[in-house]
């Protein structure tokens, strides 16, 4: 009854975080695109921030919501619980995805090279494997209660792992090669901040949004082939 | 039982099986033994280069060694049908993965001791008086390699394309482990004072402590899934 | 479904209102021209012209004296009279763009200030590279949520499943 309940909530409320995030991103696109001004050391390049930044954020943020999840499992074991963390690895992927694209083809016109091994760059690659192990660990566990269990195991893990590993790669990097050009050092215009904060919120309610979607949809796949098999078994005595 | 003789019986346990058959410290040093050879042909060895990718080629050797050796630790029990009665047995089921990790550490070490004079015979290195760093490094490395293997092992032993899947979980979260101990064993070869590199090994003790620590806490939760 | 598919109507619409702005800017702000083309239109209007600065053409600067240098691309020059003060963008042998009018009784392109060479493609893959895959992927997941409600509805045995 907690996970109809749970479904039903995301059902009716999902709306006003789509609307919220769709009039986010338009204004924010709106801005970025048309009317901020270009960057005085980058030029017109700079506006792959708007896009870049918002991805990277999200990542990050879906990861945390994928260790806070799978917390959760195992703490209540509902099946629902286990839907929403399977829907914010995938999210997790995609955007970590995205924000490694976006961030290469800003590379290249800043630091003249599609990859550099920057910390940052590192960290999330690695984070972009983890990732892939979790989803392929899920896709080899026939027992759909204990694949859970595991699954939320190597996300508390690989949480865990991940500052220890951002760090130790920044501080091989500095012992190999100054570090990369850093975008920490520029500081930003109020015009091109009002971009950016629209996007990066924007992206984060979009981010809350797919994720009450897609918790939605895994749980009704389950559901759906859980009847189903119910019904051919039924069918068959 | 008492937690520590459930940990000491379950390390002496897969020590004696070893003793008996060798079959996994036997299977994993000729699987080392292997990947050194093929390295000293890949690698065109002048012996400036060597310095240079030496400590890569040890701990490349040795995380493949740790894939081998490792992944199977679980699989016995597996085979067996025992891990029901570690679900049984009426103590933290931490200790028994503290068990399985303090034998998995040992057949590590034992390797990676039997290991080092090779490399020494055939690459021609020169760590006499490095002996003692290099050993600390060894040891810290390979606590925190175990550490996550046995956690993992447990975890992909129970489930399909199990040998695909092992190295698949525990690299990518092992990075900080193989650039610590990389970084380390450089620093030890080239003859630097231990002073510039014990930051390296500062960080595979964190590393250490966080990965036992958890990993003893989450045990739980795999075998009583 | 019929709902589902005018809000995202409405969504494209929407975000291709927002791209077609977004391409008009770049036709007035941002698109260059060669020396060339310059040449052959003779227009008084501003525009942005791009090119090289060619070695050993770059002088002035000094007292407030306005920079002269010639920019060239394949092969035409133009001289170009700049007034401004952006000494560490003008530096020889650089491709720069150089926005102003073309003066036809003297002969020379009066720039009213110097940018960046512009690099619209890589922004240009990076939004289409990053936004593109995600409408489909949350068109996609919204559409099989949409269709699963339907088909869940069609089971008979919803209430006892739960």
């Amino acid at each position: 009854m907690v996970a109809t309940r749970f479904i039903g909530w995301l059902r009716r409320y999902e709306k006003w975080f789509g609307i919220t995030a769709a009039v986010l991103i338009a204004v924010g696109l709106y801005t970025a695109l048309v009317t901020s001004s270009a960057d005085y050391y980058q030029g017109e390049v700079v506006r792959i921030m708007y896009v870049h930044v918002p991805f990277v954020q999200t990542a990050m943020f879906s990861y945390f919501t994928l260790f806070i999840c799978s917390i959760w499992y195992l703490w209540k074991r509902e099946a629902v619980v286990d839907n929403a963390c399977h829907a914010a690895a995938g999210l997790s992927l995609f955007f970590t995805a995205g924000g490694l694209i976006t961030g290469s083809i800003w590379g290249k016109p800043t630091w003249n090279a599609w990859w550099v091994w920057d910390p940052r760059l590192t960290s999330f690659a690695i984070l972009f494997l983890t990732l892939i192990g979790y989803l392929m660990l899920r896709t080899f566990l026939d027992d759909k209660e204990k694949g859970a269990t595991f699954c939320a195991i190597l996300a508390i893990i690989g949480f865990i792992d991940l500052p220890i590993i951002h760090f130790s790669v920044e501080w091989w990097r500095s012992l190999h090669q100054p570090l990369s050009v850093s975008t920490r050092g520029i500081s930003i215009a109020s015009d091109m901040m009002i971009p950016l904060t629209l996007m990066s919120v924007g992206v984060s309610i979009l981010f809350a949004y797919m994720l009450m979607v897609r918790t939605q949809m895994l749980y009704l796949e389950h559901l759906l082939e859980a009847k189903q098999g119910r019904l051919l078994s039924e069918g068959a005595l | 039982m008492h937690f520590f003789s459930v940990v000491r019986w379950i390390a002496w346990k897969d020590l004696l099986s070893e003793y008996r058959n060798r079959e996994n410290i036997s299977s994993m040093f000729f699987f080392a033994l292997n990947v050194i050879l093929i390295f000293s042909f890949s690698f065109s060895l002048d012996p400036d280069t060597l310095k240079e990718i030496m400590p890569g080629i040890i701990w490349v050797a040795f995380g493949f060694t740790a894939i081998i050796g490792l992944g199977k630790s679980f699989l016995i029990e597996v085979n067996n049908d025992c891990m029901e009665y570690f679900q049984c047995l009426p103590v933290p089921k931490g200790a028994i993965y503290l068990g399985k990790f303090l034998g998995n550490l040992l057949f590590m070490l034992t390797v990676e001791v039997v290991l080092f004079p090779l490399f020494v015979l055939f690459f021609n290195l020169e760590i006499l008086d490095q002996f003692l760093p290099l050993l600390l490094i060894s040891t810290v490395a390979t606590i925190g390699l175990s550490a996550l293997g046995t956690l993992f092992s447990a975890l992909t032993v129970q489930i399909r394309a199990r040998e695909v899947m092992f190295p698949i979980l525990l690299l990518p979260l092992s990075v900080p482990i193989f650039i610590g101990a990389v970084e380390a064993t450089r620093g030890a070869l080239s003859g630097d004072p231990f002073s510039m590199y014990r930051h390296w090994i500062e960080l595979l003790g964190v590393f250490d402590v966080i990965f036992v620590v958890v990993s003893f806490w989450i045990f739980e939760f795999i075998l009583d899934y | 479904m019929n709902r589902f598919y005018i809000r995202w109507g409405v969504l494209m619409v929407v975000f291709g209102v927002i791209g077609f702005l977004g391409l008009a800017r770049y036709n007035r702000e941002v698109r260059t021209i060669s020396p060339e083309v310059l040449l052959g239109q003779k227009t008084d209007s501003e525009v942005r012209v791009m090119g090289m600065i060619e070695a050993a053409t770059l002088e002035g600067g000094v007292d407030g004296a306005p920079f002269r240098f010639s920019l060239s691309k394949a092969g035409t020059k133009v001289p170009v009279v700049f007034s401004g003060d952006d000494a560490d963008i003008l530096r020889e042998l650089k491709t720069i763009v150089a926005i102003g009018r073309w003066q036809a009784e003297k002969g020379e392109f009066q720039a009213a200030e110097i940018a960046l060479t512009p690099n619209y493609g890589f922004i240009a893959s990076a939004y289409l590279l990053s936004l593109v895959p995600l409408v489909f992927f949350l068109f996609y997941m919204e559409r099989r949520v949409a269709m699963l409600y339907v088909m869940i509805k069609e089971e008979k045995v919803y209430q006892a499943e739960v």
